[in-house]
């Protein structure tokens, strides 16, 4: 992206001299196994009932001709995330160098407004009880796994990705394979026309997924009931 | 608002980042790490790695553990393994709460009260290993010691409890093999001679797949998925997989194709049938490497016709004909199959048609093809003790002979018909009572029964369904506290790895090795019994370590000492971050070896050896190999040298010696309300032992049954509506998942939920108090929010058994689904012994001496009957 483009003084894609992080999600290799979900849970001590990154599904066409369609989500790490702009104490910031969005559990007040305003559902809010770590009641969210890349390691769900459909690395830098797979392929993002940039780019994702509706996770009828149950007894 | 400066990001993320930042262009996309290393997200304190092997299933990855603080925090994949290479799928990430499970048993236990009633009393070992000495001690003196009866399930010791068994003398080993995938073994050992395929998925350049869910489970889920993905995407193969459901697996496939349970054998031989009428053959691999000759298999096929296999399977007869062209022309192709063709009444018929297309097409061994499995062997210290001199008529029944895995379904019923009299049972990572056909109405009924079985000892951290009818239950330990060599066949690399304790036995929990020990040394003290001496090693380690002291090269590398440091032998090459594949020194790709088949004889080898008529080498009464153009090949290991396509042995026993078909005698003239009921497996859960795993529950912890839509309108259910489903032994009740990827004749059910045991978890009893048995309660199991927790189906689903394989027939069990009716309550489940008694009798009917197997052959009329063979010899499996 030219300097040009670039709409928001927040926004580091393209931008010389920094990293400006990205993920490329293949869909035709992920396979739906859900390893990704259960490494960021152990990464982070992540509780029952919320979740930093997820797999939604759909089943798609009529019997006998029917596909199963994955589409891993997380944050989107936007680069002109609304997230930030909402947060009324600087709880939420962008790292300009990456450009990680990030969350800092001191300063956060619990108003929520981070989660309204986010168009991805990436957000959620700790509950008090917890198996090891001890920030509890302020509002979560994927991080990149900014702690493991600072130290040159790939996030958690990129490390154990089975099909190896995660993809994790810098588009500043042309030579990456994000840049590389960018370049190549036709890639979708997330809600584009919400402006927020999102750095998660997918191969093989159809506007049929990508306009993600609620049935994508799962039957009407059953994610109705699940919604139904988790109101119930999911207390914060 | 705040602005993170890159002057705030160091302060932010500590001073150990310095340095990366000071060179931005050093970090880059997927060079960067792909494992290996962990820190603490919060402290950014670099987590203590690890190595050891990964024991949630039975893939058996290499695994590293990150601990923390003495706790397992993070489990990876280790990235040194050649299967495995960095990654884990979602149960082994999971594996600790296995350890930290809040409802592990830490403590021997006593049952106080009826058997089965859940009254519980803390001993100690010393308490627990007397009681069970002096049950085994009187055994051995007053009675036969295959009155002990050991019966596992998963079992990776590495040999230890052979040798236990061994040193009592008893051969009542029982092993789970035939509710998991026996006849596809059966179908495929005598025919090549190894019990399993290795595909080489990544460069091929088409799959057919019978039945095999390999995306969310089956041998060998993360390594193949893997390859598959590559092969997809890199290699551009195509997949076509055949199923009764539209698992992760058919749906990610380019074709999924629908098929009548059972009828993938037919598929598979009118495949053949047109490869074989068009040429599309290998003839000079059928010629070369068979045991028939061309025409020979050309005219067995005729009778093969797509047609007959469209009006059996429903598979439309011009996608037959396609997908046999397509097959044929792919170059390489690959079979590959799991429990689907094999799970059924005449499985070994099914495993054996679908591997013909493999090999009449000439794809075996070949890059990109059907590969044989790559093994590598470990010790067993010495000295061993001998094999028992009488063999069990439990493990080796007479009507099974070709069941080289055994027949462990049926043997409730076989002690009950008082075969063998059972005074100790002895029970190791098993829970027959939730994982096999019957369920709590045949296997609860035969351990609550305290004529048949006096006395129970179950070796277990979890109170399972099979724990709850414990006498004595030892506090085994979960994989991550315990010494164990592994070796699997999960790529093309042969590998050795260690199992190494990553934190120290929880509680009083002992591995098996070490209180099966203390039992010998108090069942023979000064050694005067001569078992002692089998059980002499210092320690665990001391155990393992002479284990892998001669395995060629690893030795030299330092043995255990490596394994310990490393994980796995030998490591091939290094993870390459920009390919996620395995690069040797100059960083191109690893590459494997194929063609085993061609290894040539040497020298030695021909020292002394005859040659047959048909190329055959003989040497010492056996044949080591064949010759073809001159050259002396070593061949398959199979008994021939060759693959037997056509089976002799089967033929002893009155069973089709070549590939063949048998349609389930009870699936003709089904009714229109009449379905077959089917098993699943979800991605996250293995059979029986992750409901109580919360990561993997809060993803799946229901199962509603998925029924086709135009069924469910003919019915008139919709998706979370109650149906009843009745069997022939029984009903239960569950809820409707209406989809369109199901067949419009089956219903599925899946394992893994509905548990009635196993923990608070399992059982979404959460208002119990944690910590029954010593553990540590986990406080996030109060932010548990679902309250359904399945239905089990196993109870209404007869135990069927394959009259040559011996497998269980999960998916042969014809059903009524119905809505519920009034009074149905959600999980209600209803059968009884007598029922599953009756349809025991009726599967016996098909053995070789059973009065159904010679109409189910009419072609085999020549056959001289039962008493023309002789009793076999126990195998040695």
């Amino acid at each position: 992206m030219s300097e040009e483009l670039r709409l928001s003084a927040r926004e580091t894609r393209g931008k010389p001299g920094v990293r400006r992080y990205a993920m490329v999600i293949d869909l035709r290799r992920c396979i739906g196994c859900d390893a990704c979900m259960v490494a960021c849970k152990a990464e982070y001590d992540v509780p029952l009932g919320v979740f930093r990154t997820w797999v939604p599904y759909r089943v798609v066409g009529k019997y006998p001709t029917v596909k199963k369609q994955f589409l891993p989500r997380l944050c989107n790490h936007c680069d002109d995330p609304p997230c930030v702009r909402s947060c009324p104490v600087g709880a939420t910031y962008k790292v300009e160098d990456g450009g990680f969005v990030l969350q800092d559990y001191d300063r956060c007040i619990g108003c929520k407004a981070c989660m309204a305003s986010c168009p991805y559902n990436a957000r959620f809010m700790l509950p008090e009880h917890r198996t090891r770590s001890n920030i509890t009641s302020v509002v979560d969210k994927c991080t990149f796994c900014h702690h493991r890349v600072v130290q040159g390691l790939v996030p958690a769900c990129v490390q154990t990705c089975v099909g190896r459909a995660r993809v994790f690395g810098d588009i500043n830098d042309p030579s990456s394979e994000v840049s590389r797979l960018v370049a190549r392929h036709a890639t979708q993002v997330l809600r584009p026309e919400q402006g927020t940039k999102p750095q998660v780019f997918y191969i093989g994702a159809d506007r049929n997924m990508t306009e993600y509706g609620r049935d994508v996770y799962d039957a009407r009828e059953a994610l109705d009931d699940e919604r139904a149950v988790f109101n119930r007894n999911h207390t914060i | 608002m705040l602005e993170i400066t890159r002057r705030n990001f160091i302060k932010v993320t500590g001073g150990t980042t310095a340095a990366a930042l000071a060179a931005p262009s050093m970090l880059r996309a997927m060079e960067t790490d792909l494992g290996g290393r962990d820190y603490n997200p919060e402290s950014y304190k670099e987590r203590k790695a690890i190595p050891t092997n990964c024991h949630v299933c039975n893939i058996q990855d290499g695994a590293v553990a990150f601990v923390e603080d003495g706790r397992v925090v993070k489990l990876e994949g280790n990235p040194n393994h050649v299967s495995t290479r960095g990654r884990l799928c979602a149960k082994g990430n999971a594996g600790m709460w296995y350890s930290y499970d809040p409802d592990r048993i830490l403590y021997p236990l006593k049952r106080v009260g009826k058997r089965g009633e859940g009254k519980w009393k803390r001993i100690s070992w010393d308490e627990a290993l007397n009681e069970v000495a002096g049950r085994i001690d009187d055994v051995l003196k007053n009675g036969d010691p295959n009155e002990i009866m050991l019966k596992y399930g998963r079992n990776r010791t590495g040999g230890v409890l052979s040798r236990f068994m061994n040193t009592l003398g008893s051969a009542t080993v029982l092993n789970h093999t035939s509710v998991c995938e026996s006849s596809k073994k059966v179908g495929m050992e005598p025919t090549w001679g190894p019990d399993i395929e290795t595909p080489d998925f990544a460069n091929t350049k088409y799959v057919l797949n019978f039945g095999s869910n390999i995306l969310e489970a089956a041998y060998f889920h993360n390594p193949y998925s893997q390859r598959i993905t590559e092969g997809r995407v890199d290699s551009n193969a195509k997949i076509v997989t055949f199923d009764v459901r539209l698992s992760n697996t058919a749906g990610f496939s380019d074709e999924w194709i629908p098929v009548f349970p059972g009828t993938d054998g037919a598929v598979a031989l009118a495949i053949g049938h047109v490869i074989l009428r068009e040429d599309l053959q290998d003839s000079e691999f059928i010629t070369d490497w068979t045991n028939v000759s061309l025409s020979e298999l050309k005219e067995h096929y005729e009778q093969f016709t797509p047609q007959w296999a469209a009006e059996l399977s429903g598979v439309p007869e011009e996608t037959i004909e396609r997908i046999a062209r397509e097959f044929a022309h792919a170059s390489p192709a690959t079979t590959y199959t799991y429990r689907g063709p094999a799970k059924h009444l005449y499985g070994s018929y099914n495993e054996k048609a679908c591997m013909m297309l493999s090999i009449m097409t000439g794809n075996v061994e070949k890059r990109g093809g059907y590969c044989l499995p790559r093994g590598m062997g470990y010790d067993q210290p010495q000295p061993e003790p001998p094999q028992p001199k009488k063999a069990s008529i439990l493990r080796d029944p007479p009507e099974f002979p070709l069941a080289s895995h055994h027949v462990s379904h049926l043997v409730p019923f076989w002690i009950a018909e008082g075969r063998q009299k059972v005074s100790v049972y002895i029970n190791y990572m098993d829970n027959p009572v939730y994982t096999n056909p019957g369920a709590e109405a045949v296997w609860g009924e035969l351990f609550r029964n305290e004529e048949l079985i006096p006395f129970r000892v179950v070796l277990t951290p979890f109170m399972g369904e099979e724990a709850q009818t414990a006498d004595i239950i030892l506090p085994d330990v979960p994989y991550l506290e315990r010494w164990e060599p592994e070796s699997m066949p999960n790529s093309l690399w042969p590998w050795v790895g260690l199992r190494q304790p990553v934190i120290a036995p929880m509680g009083e929990g002992k591995e098996h090795r070490v209180y099966l020990q203390e039992l010998i040394h108090r069942l023979d003290p000064d050694g005067s019994r001569g078992m002692k001496k089998y059980w002499n090693f210092k320690s665990s380690e001391d155990y393992v370590r002479q284990q892998f002291e001669n395995v060629p090269g690893l030795k030299e590398a330092g043995g255990l000492d490596w394994l310990k440091k490393e994980g796995v032998w030998p490591i091939y090459g290094k993870l390459n971050p920009a390919t996620g594949k395995v690069s040797d020194k100059t960083g191109r790709e690893i590459k494997a070896e194929y063609g085993l088949h061609k290894k040539e004889l040497s020298r030695a080898d021909m020292t002394g050896a005859t040659v047959d008529e048909e190329g055959t080498i003989h040497k010492n009464g056996k044949a080591i190999g064949v010759q073809r153009n001159g050259r002396s090949y070593v061949g398959f290991p199979s008994g021939s040298r060759l693959i037997n396509v056509r089976i002799d042995e089967w033929a002893e026993y009155g069973f089709n010696p070549m590939p063949t078909f048998k349609r389930i005698p009870w699936h003709e003239n089904l009714k229109e309300d009449e379905m077959i009921l089917t098993t699943y497996k979800y991605n996250v859960h293995v059979q029986s032992r992750t409901a109580s795993v919360k990561w993997l529950a809060e993803i799946v912890h229901r199962n509603w049954a998925p029924i086709n839509t135009e069924t469910a309108k003919r019915i008139g259910v919709k998706t979370g509506d109650l149906i009843r489903v009745e069997s022939p032994v029984g009903h239960l009740v569950t809820k409707a998942y209406v989809t369109e990827g199901q067949h419009p004749r089956v219903i599925g059910i899946s394992t893994g939920c509905g548990h009635w045991g196993y923990g608070r978890l399992a059982q979404l009893k959460l208002k119990e108090k944690g910590g029954e048995f010593g553990a540590q309660e986990d406080s996030d199991l109060k932010n548990v929010w679902w309250d359904d927790k399945g239905v089990h189906p196993n109870a209404i689903i007869p135990a069927v058994a394959d009259p040559i394989g011996g497998s269980a027939g999960w998916y042969d069990t014809v059903v009524k689904v119905t809505p519920a009716r009034e009074g149905d309550r959600y999980g209600d489940v209803e059968s009884s012994w007598d029922k599953h008694m009756e349809w025991y009798k009726k599967t016996m009917g098909f053995t070789y001496v059973g009065d159904q197997h010679r109409k189910m052959h009419p072609e085999m009329a020549d056959w001289a009957g039962p008493d023309s063979v002789g009793p076999k010899k126990p195998s040695g499996h």
